[in-house]
């Protein structure tokens, strides 16, 4: 009896945390977004279907956030690898190179960007020097430039993921792979890989939820040109003030996430066994 | 409460405040660049003059008008400054004491655009930030002179459009749609032409040092922008020039308000006559190429040339309807949106 009153205690902190700021702000977003002048509403649900511009804006961060995702996973893998098989002292460096960049702000960062990928930046000018691009390009303002950017922000996210994994697996598990005939790589397909799954999926979840949810390095990458809905959201809040548009919005991208996340969550519980 | 009235108590308020004059006023500025020259030019000069203490809050217009709306019963600013017509809303709602020629005689020497609104209790405009055609002089092949003449294609390439989020580029929008026809009402053919310009090659940006950055390395040649934003650019070192289109010229107006039931109206009085002031006024635009518009202010040829000056050049001066923008900024961004999106 004492030990489950003592279980709440701890729980408390955590939970009056949790209900103060995510409950009760989603709960009042849920409101705001069926709330009209007269009572309840769907209208601000079907402005966002009316034609295909919000769709296509949804359809992009999706597919965006998709691929920024994959990116990250193809990149962070061997990275991760990599840390979690030299030794400690290298380890602790690389650790740092990852994360090193987590410590400057994210505008900082994107701005390093801007200069990169601009039309006069070292990028597009050496391009047009090769003469393989016209006059006027630039990877300023694509979605390129929108993947480039959020694949090093979000890259820490899905490394130490994985790290966190693959450091624990035993390596005696490959040595006898290798002996057992396996090239390295069907080693790596096919005893690393299955067992650093549940890395990888933490380190997905975590990088498609962020990238679906973030408006700076997107809006100033990507231009105002390429609007992805959590710039679309900012926008309705902080220019126009259409709250319940912006909540209505909110509400899909929030169940967009969740739709996907549910598979996702399925494997996982697969992946622990 | 009727006009005559609140003169009379603002009258009553000097009258008592008049013995032991508050030696203190708060105000807002816009921070930055415009900030360091409202000091230099006003309150510096007004502190000198007076002895009075001037205590600045940083505040947008848009804050400082939700401040003061919030204040209502007891108000914390004296004179408070907007940028986007909030003036007209804030007279209509009582929350501003008219100023007349009594309380600041300088008035008299405003050019009438500028004190249009004063009768119905708004504040007087004591700057202008005009909007026309930012060029790179040294490189355009020939020098537009009107608003039609940004549809040209030969311009296209070069040309740097500004989101609506901006309030110049909300202005840049509305002013291509009056020549392409349309209204207030319809802007339908201000965003046809906006597509049609991106279409040819131009670009859109959202922030204006964006604006630099295609200047100084992208090879542009025009925006439609501002003239303190023309006079940045020539400070960074870029050749270019403001120019005014023949259509007109539209302005963003910066306003000097009273606000009501403060107990030194006097002293703010005179630091909104301080902010009329030809001195002032010139000096404001030697520092940041606003326009001024007291008609006795007088400019070097220099900052002349850099801004909308004297009779005739501010005739052509024009202000579309802040409350129009303010009740159509949700559907007007919407619509831009829409328009400019790949």
């Amino acid at each position: 009896m004492t030990d489950r009153r003592e279980t709440w205690l701890l729980l408390l902190p955590g939970l009056a945390l949790l209900v103060l700021g995510f409950v009760l702000p989603i709960a009042r977003m849920l409101v705001l977004s069926a709330q009209g002048p007269d009572g309840y509403t769907t209208e601000h649900f079907a402005r966002f279907f009316q034609d295909s511009f919000y769709p296509s804006v949804l359809w992009r961060t999706v597919y965006l956030s998709a691929l920024i995702t994959a990116v990250c996973a193809v990149v962070g893998f061997p990275l991760a690898y990599i840390m979690a098989r030299s030794g400690p002292r290298v380890r602790l460096w690389l650790v740092i190179m990852v994360i090193l960049p987590l410590m400057t702000s994210v505008v900082v960062r994107t701005f390093g960007w801007m200069v990169l990928l601009a039309r006069s930046g070292p990028i597009s000018s050496t391009l047009r020097d090769f003469g393989l691009v016209g006059r006027s390009f630039q990877l300023m303002h694509t979605e390129t430039a929108i993947v480039l950017g959020m694949v090093q922000v979000l890259l820490p996210f899905m490394v130490l993921s994985l790290l966190g994994v693959i450091i624990r697996l035993d390596p005696r598990l490959e040595e006898a792979a290798r002996t057992m005939g396996c090239s390295f790589l069907q080693t790596m397909r096919r005893v690393v890989l299955p067992l650093a799954a549940p890395g990888l999926l933490a380190g997905s979840i975590l990088v498609f939820t962020l990238s679906a949810s973030s408006f700076v390095t997107p809006a100033l990458l990507g231009g105002p040109r390429i609007e992805m809905l959590a710039g679309s959201i900012y926008k309705n809040v902080t220019q126009t003030l259409d709250w319940n548009f912006a909540a209505a919005q909110a509400v899909i991208l929030f169940a967009g996430i969740a739709l996907l996340l549910i598979p996702y969550l399925r494997l996982g519980r697969r992946a622990h066994g | 409460m009727s006009a005559t009235a609140r003169i009379a108590i603002a009258a009553s308020l000097c009258a008592v405040a008049a013995p032991a004059l508050a030696q203190e006023i708060t105000i807002n500025s816009f921070g930055g660049a415009y900030e360091e020259a409202h000091r230099k030019c006003v309150i510096d000069p007004f502190t000198a003059e007076t002895g009075a203490k001037v205590n600045i809050v940083t505040a947008y217009s848009a804050d400082a008008f939700a401040q003061l709306r919030a204040q209502k019963d007891a108000p914390q600013y004296d004179v408070i400054h907007f940028s986007g017509g909030q003036e007209i809303v804030a007279a209509s709602e009582g929350l501003l004491v008219p100023v007349t020629e009594e309380l600041v005689p300088a008035l008299a020497d405003l050019y009438d655009f500028a004190k249009a609104g004063v009768a119905k209790g708004e504040g007087p405009a004591y700057q202008i930030a005009a909007v026309g055609l930012v060029v790179a002089s040294d490189k355009v092949p020939s020098e537009p002179t009107k608003w039609a003449d940004l549809m040209k294609p030969e311009y296209a390439e070069h040309l740097v459009l500004t989101d609506i989020s901006n309030g110049y580029g909300m202005i840049g929008l509305l002013m291509l749609n009056q020549v392409a026809g349309g209204t207030l009402e319809n802007i339908q053919p201000g965003l046809d032409a906006v597509g049609k310009l991106l279409d040819a090659g131009a670009v859109v940006v959202s922030k204006s040092p964006e604006i630099q950055a295609e200047f100084a390395q992208n090879d542009a040649w025009i925006a439609p922008y501002a003239s303190d934003y023309a006079f940045t650019l020539k400070k960074a070192g870029l050749n270019v020039k403001f120019i005014q289109g023949e259509e007109g010229t539209p302005a963003s107006f910066i306003t000097a308000n009273l606000v009501a039931g403060r107990d030194n109206v006097e002293l703010a009085s005179k630091f909104i006559a301080k902010e009329l002031s030809p001195e002032a006024q010139a000096c404001f635009s030697e520092a940041l190429r606003y326009t001024p518009t007291n008609a006795k202010t007088e400019l070097s040829d220099e900052v002349a040339a850099d801004v909308v000056y004297g009779a005739d050049a501010a005739k052509g001066l024009m202000r579309f309807d802040p409350r129009v923008i303010e009740a159509n900024r949700s559907a007007w961004t919407e619509a831009f949106a829409k328009t400019i999106a790949r």
